[in-house]
Formats: structure tokens, C-alpha cells, sequence
């Protein structure tokens, strides 16, 4: 069974991303698991490897296709867009522009077939504005580079995959924002991204909006008939195995202890809550409905620590390992 | 002098319920784990000839005892279900409601109430009702709560609490679509519901000093007003307040990691803005043991945390965790309840 090979991104150059790489790496099981192709600075990545103790070696690539994967050294797709004594731990439009462009060719290389997901380490919102690039963050990045309308956010823990039909947007607004039409393409997103990695059939919870899913009309003005039934009927249609809406208050345990393979959820704090609760960590980040897997470490550049090496890189581990869950199980036509 | 009756303390007082439903079935099952669950005794308010056919229909072996005072129940309980008897108008079937037996369903809510208040008992416990059936019978408030509330002759409206897994989670409205309940958020309804839910820790759990958190309504707390303005209009000037006046309390915070172990240990309660954020949480952490209890009336009431289940009433299969998870909890309010008044009343 060959090994899927992940693309790292490497992130803010400033930040702990290049440090959690290299701590990550240097476990056996992660390079058991995958084979990483670090999308970044060749040199910053000794350098943090340096700063963290790490004996591995580090290639510098022209291209991914050199990659020669092996036990000892790091493979990394080299954009050399780093000057040797960029400082950690501050702001620059030097690492936003890098954090960009490692985003770019991480796609690029995806699309050319040569990794099967995106593991991104974190960015700075502040430097990559300073760079001149104008997202909000990398799931607008990514959508814009690979041409994708809408996307939706998953969460993973070791116990609970949830997927949100509304994120960031306040609650009334969101209510207002639900419609079929979104809820049938988040549920399709969620029902793809299972069935590309391997789950024939996922089984897929529907949350309701309100208490006791509206106890038929009762608890609520017709928000789950109106909104949400005629989404999960159609998918059902097709032959999917969808369940909603239903009482968002026990589906999260029932999902929990293996019941349903992913929940819907309708708002932010609904999904989110849950994942937190059930995890010991706060799961990982996953962006949905791209051409390609995309997931994250679910912590920021972390400056004040930057270039100290203390980062801790279990949530790069795990999302890693969420990708290698994810990323499709067909091989990639390359 | 109800202690020195012929069963020693009293016994807990446990409702009918909705007879279709799975109380009954329940209160067999508690009974028949009372030595190796510690169930405390308790007395069934009920029709006890219906509650032996229903045990011999679940092929359970409960002898069953009426009782005319509860003082008996204690010291009955260690060899028979003492039930102290409801008469019901109609043949119960399990899982149909029958708006004809609505008259029993009050009549044993209103003995409870009787037998808490009198001291015969030392709490009660409810089996959930199904309030479409009492609805039909002409019942004219909300729920359970609402009808307790108005025979305790209290004005001040009780809280609905919910405690399991280490968490204690309070609803500011319960039964909303949750579009009405952001609506019905006020300052005072919260500043009120956080000083209940304080004094009531302090009496019924024995928590000198209770730390309350408020949880935020939108995601990360609203952001400073980007994604939504309750917490800056509503939820932080009712925190202030309270503060003010003199409670410990932290918020508005991000419900997303308000509820997880470690962010539990900093508070001893989570006042929550609708109804799912409160239940979520809880029945994640504790799906079978929460227990539904109600702050701020005379005396001690708790309740199972699931409704009548009515789809699996009379097949024997309905789980009794959370109504002895219930009794328990009672049993303990109801002690910190009492050395709390003899604290109170013994002279300096």
C-alpha cells in the first residue's frame, strides 16, 4: 500500500510553522504514515530544525518531482524567498509573501498529481496583508487559487467529524442564511469527501435549529421543515444515507460513540462546542468542497514563542493525520 | 418529629409521571437496584395495582405495597415498592396517552407537593409528563416547572438547571424556537436567573461562593460586535451587573470552549442563552446520568433528564439511570437544604 504523499505548506516564515514541521518530522510514525512534501524555505527549515534539535537532513527542490523520500532527510519544494537572518517572532510582508506563494505552488502541485492533500502550518493574517495579499485566511486563499465558489468548514477529533452550514456569522444570521440549497451542498460536500476516502455510504447526521428539532412545529416556526427536510429528503433521494433533522442535543453523543460517520451542523457554536468537548485537543480544521483535502493545525503563527523551540507540533501530527484519513483513496491520476 | 416516625427519615416522593410513558417502568427498575445502585428510598405515587401488572407485564419481581403515610415508605422500602395510591380512571396502554387519566397525572404532582411541603417527604422526584396529553385535559401552564412553581405560590420564577458529568448548565429559556429566545433575551431575565441559580448553589450544594460564567451567544463572543451585538448590548452589562452585586462571575465567553474538562473547572455553573447550547454540552459529556434539576422553589425538585419515550414504553427496555442519578442528587439537596435551615436556626 503506498503511502500518500502530503504537500506542508510551510507558512509564516516567522512564525512556529517551520519549528512544528521539523519536530513532527523527525517522528518514525509520521513518516510512516505519509510522505511529506514541505512546501517552503529550505534553509529556514534548518534552521529551525537547528533550533530544535533535529538531525534530519534537508533537500532543497526545484520541483516536487525530485522528491526522493527517505527516513532521514526532509523533502522540501524550495521557493528560497527567506533571507538567512529573517527574524523570528515578527510581523513581516517578507514571510506574508512567502506564506502566499508556498499556498500558490502547494495547489499547483496537487493539481500537477504530485500529492494527494494540503497540510498547511499556520499563517499570519497581518503579514500576509502586508504582502499585499488580501484574505481574510487561508480557506479564501485556497478557494480563490483553486476557483472554488464555496467551501465548508469540517471539524475532526478522534471521535466526531462535523461539518458547519454556517461558521462565522452571527447566530440570528445565520438562522436567516440557512436555506435548502445550502444545506443539500453541505451535506453533498460532507457525503463526497467520506466516500473519496474510503467510506462507502457514510452514515450522516442532520442537526435540527431548534430545541427538539422543533418537536414537529411545536418549538419553532417551521425553521427544520422549511430549511432543512427538503435538503436531507433530497440527498436521500439519491441514495444517500442521511438522517434530519434531528435533536441536536443527543445526535452529538450518538455521533460520538460511532453512530453516524459525520453530523451536519447548522451554526458555528453548535459544531465546534461538541468537537471540544468530545476531543482532548480541539480537533482539526479541515476545508471541504476544494479540489483537494486541505487541513490545518488549529493554532496560530504563536510569535511570542517563534524561533524558541518550544512549539508543540501534535496538532501538525494530527492533521497530518486527518489528511492521510481524507485525502482520496483512489490513486491519483498522475 | 417525622424523623422519629415508624420509618425513620423520609422517604423521597416520586410522580407518577405520564402512566403511558416509561415512569412506572422506571420506578420498578430503581427499586429493584436499590442495594447495588444505593437508590434512597423513595415512595411511588401512583395506582399500585396498575404498577404490579405493569411489573409482571416487564417480567419484573417487585412486590408492591401501599402505603397511606409516607412515613412507612423507609422502612417498607428494603423489601417492597411502597406506592402510596393514585386512583387512575382508564386502563393505561403503554405509549397512548389518555387525556382521561390527566386528573391521576396532577392529582399525584399535587400530593408530592403536598408531602414536600408538609415534611413527610424530603423531595421530590417527577417522572416526565407528556404535556400534549395534559394540554387535552385541559392543564393550562407551559410545563412541569411552570405548574410547581404556581402550587409553591412563588413569584419569582424557578430555574431549570441540568447537572451530569461534572457539568451544571442553566438554560435562560428553555422551551424557545431559538429564534424567540434570542429575542427574549433581556438583562434582567439573565441578572435574575444568575442570582436564583447562585443562591440556590449555595443552599442545595453547599457551594459558599459559586462562580458563574456566562456563556456568549454567537461564535467567538460575537468578535467585538462583528458577528452580532448581544454580548456588548445584553449579556455583558447583565455580567456587570451581577458583579455589582456582588457574584462571582466571568463572561461573556465563547460557548466553544466553555464546556470542555479543563475550561469546566473554572466555574461552578454556565448560565447558557437558548436551549441547545445548554443540552448540548451536557448530554455529550453525560448522555445517561444528567439529571434535571429545578432552583428556586421551597423545596427540593429534581427530575430524569429525557422525556416519556413513549416508542419504547411497556417493552421493558427503558434505561433508569438517569432517574436514580435524580434521586440521588435529590437526597443530597434535600441534606444540604436541611443543615443549612438548622445552621440557621440553632441559637449562637
Amino acid at each position: 500500500m503506498s503511502r500518500p504523499t502530503i504537500a506542508i505548506t510551510m507558512g509564516d516564515a516567522s512564525g512556529i510553522g517551520p519549528e512544528v514541521i521539523m519536530k513532527a518530522l523527525s517522528h518514525p510514525e509520521v513518516r510512516e504514515m505519509c510522505d511529506a512534501l514541505v512546501v517552503g524555505d529550505a534553509e529556514r527549515l534548518r534552521t529551525a530544525g537547528a533550533i530544535v534539535g533535529s538531525t534530519l537532513r534537508v533537500d532543497g527542490l526545484d520541483d516536487a518531482v525530485q522528491a526522493r523520500f527517505a527516513p532521514d532527510a526532509v523533502q522540501c519544494v524550495d521557493l528560497k524567498l527567506i533571507p538567512k537572518d529573517h527574524p523570528f517572532g515578527q510581523v513581516s510582508a517578507v514571510s506574508g509573501e512567502g506564506a502566499f506563494r508556498y499556498i500558490e505552488r502547494a495547489v499547483r502541485i496537487v493539481e500537477a498529481g504530485q500529492a494527494d492533500a494540503i497540510c498547511t502550518a499556520p499563517l499570519s493574517k497581518e503579514a500576509l496583508h502586508a504582502a499585499g495579499h488580501k484574505y481574510p485566511g487561508h480557506t479564501e486563499l485556497l478557494a480563490m487559487l483553486t476557483g472554488t465558489p464555496e467551501v465548508s468548514m469540517m471539524l475532526v477529533s478522534p471521535k466526531l467529524r462535523v461539518i458547519h452550514v454556517t461558521t462565522h456569522i452571527g447566530l440570528i444570521d445565520a438562522i436567516a442564511k440557512i436555506e435548502p440549497g445550502l444545506v443539500g451542498r453541505v451535506i453533498g460536500r460532507a457525503h463526497d469527501t467520506l466516500v473519496k476516502a474510503g467510506v462507502a455510504n457514510p452514515k450522516i447526521g442532520v442537526c435540527a435549529i431548534n430545541p427538539h428539532a422543533g418537536e414537529n412545529g411545536l418549538f419553532g416556526h417551521g425553521e427544520e421543515a422549511e430549511k432543512i427536510t427538503p435538503a436531507v429528503e433530497a440527498c436521500k433521494a439519491k441514495g444517500w444515507d442521511v438522517h434530519g433533522p434531528l435533536p441536536a442535543d443527543t445526535l452529538f453523543f450518538l455521533a460520538g460513540r460511532g453512530d453516524y460517520d459525520i453530523v451536519v451542523a447548522m451554526y458555528h457554536d453548535q459544531g465546534h462546542g461538541p468537537i471540544k468537548v468530545l476531543g482532548l485537543e480541539s480537533g482539526v480544521n479541515i476545508t471541504v468542497g476544494l479540489p483537494v483535502i486541505r487541513t490545518s493545525v488549529d493554532h496560530g503563527t504563536a510569535f511570542d514563542i517563534a524561533g524558541k523551540g518550544i512549539a508543540d507540533e501534535r496538532s501538525l501530527i494530527e492533521a497530518l493525520r486527518q489528511a492521510v484519513d481524507l485525502a482520496p483513496k483512489t490513486k491519483r491520476a498522475a | 418529629m417525622r424523623g422519629d416516625g415508624p420509618g425513620g427519615s423520609p422517604p423521597l416522593a416520586l410522580t407518577m409521571g405520564e402512566p403511558s410513558g416509561i415512569g412506572g417502568e422506571l420506578a420498578l427498575k430503581a427499586w429493584t437496584l436499590r442495594t447495588t445502585r444505593t437508590v434512597p428510598p423513595f415512595v411511588l405515587l401512583d395506582d399500585p395495582e396498575r404498577i404490579s401488572a405493569l411489573a409482571a407485564r416487564i417480567g419484573l419481581d417487585v412486590p408492591v405495597v401501599t402505603v397511606a403515610d409516607p412515613a412507612w415508605a423507609a422502612q417498607v422500602f428494603e423489601r417492597a415498592l411502597p406506592v402510596l395510591p393514585i386512583t387512575l380512571d382508564h386502563p393505561v396502554e403503554p405509549g397512548r396517552p389518555d387525556p382521561a387519566n390527566g386528573a391521576a397525572v396532577l392529582a399525584s404532582i399535587d400530593q408530592a407537593v403536598a408531602l414536600v411541603q408538609s415534611g413527610a417527604c424530603a423531595a421530590m422526584v417527577t417522572n416526565p409528563i407528556q404535556k400534549s396529553a395534559l394540554y387535552a385535559a385541559g392543564f393550562g401552564y407551559p410545563g412541569h416547572t411552570e405548574y410547581l412553581a404556581a402550587l409553591a405560590d412563588i413569584v419569582t420564577e424557578p430555574v431549570m438547571m441540568l447537572a451530569g458529568g461534572g457539568l451544571r448548565v442553566v438554560p435562560i429559556t428553555i422551551h424557545l424556537p431559538l429564534r424567540d429566545a434570542i429575542d427574549a433575551l433581556t438583562i434582567d431575565g439573565i441578572v435574575q436567573c444568575g442570582r436564583v441559580t447562585a443562591a440556590a448553589l449555595t443552599a442545595d450544594f453547599g457551594i459558599e461562593r459559586p462562580r458563574l460564567a456566562l456563556a456568549a451567544l454567537n461564535p467567538h463572543g460575537g468578535e467585538g460586535g462583528s458577528l452580532g451585538t448581544e454580548e456588548i448590548e445584553i449579556i455583558a452589562p447583565a455580567a456587570a451587573q451581577l458583579a455589582d452585586e456582588g457574584y462571582d462571575v466571568i463572561g461573556p465567553l465563547p460557548a466553544d470552549t466553555l464546556f470542555h474538562t479543563a475550561a469546566r473547572a473554572r466555574y461552578d455553573a454556565v448560565l447558557c442563552m437558548y436551549h441547545d447550547q445548554a443540552l448540548i454540552p451536557l448530554k455529550t459529556v453525560d448522555f445517561d446520568t444528567g439529571v434535571n434539576i429545578t432552583l428556586g422553589l421551597p423545596f427540593v425538585r429534581t427530575s430524569p433528564d429525557h422525556g416519556t419515550a413513549l416508542d419504547i414504553a411497556g417493552s421493558g427496555t427503558a434505561d433508569p439511570s438517569s432517574l436514580i442519578a435524580a434521586m440521588r442528587t435529590a437526597v443530597e439537596m434535600a441534606s444540604f437544604r436541611a443543615s443549612g435551615k438548622l445552621s440557621a436556626a440553632s441559637p449562637k
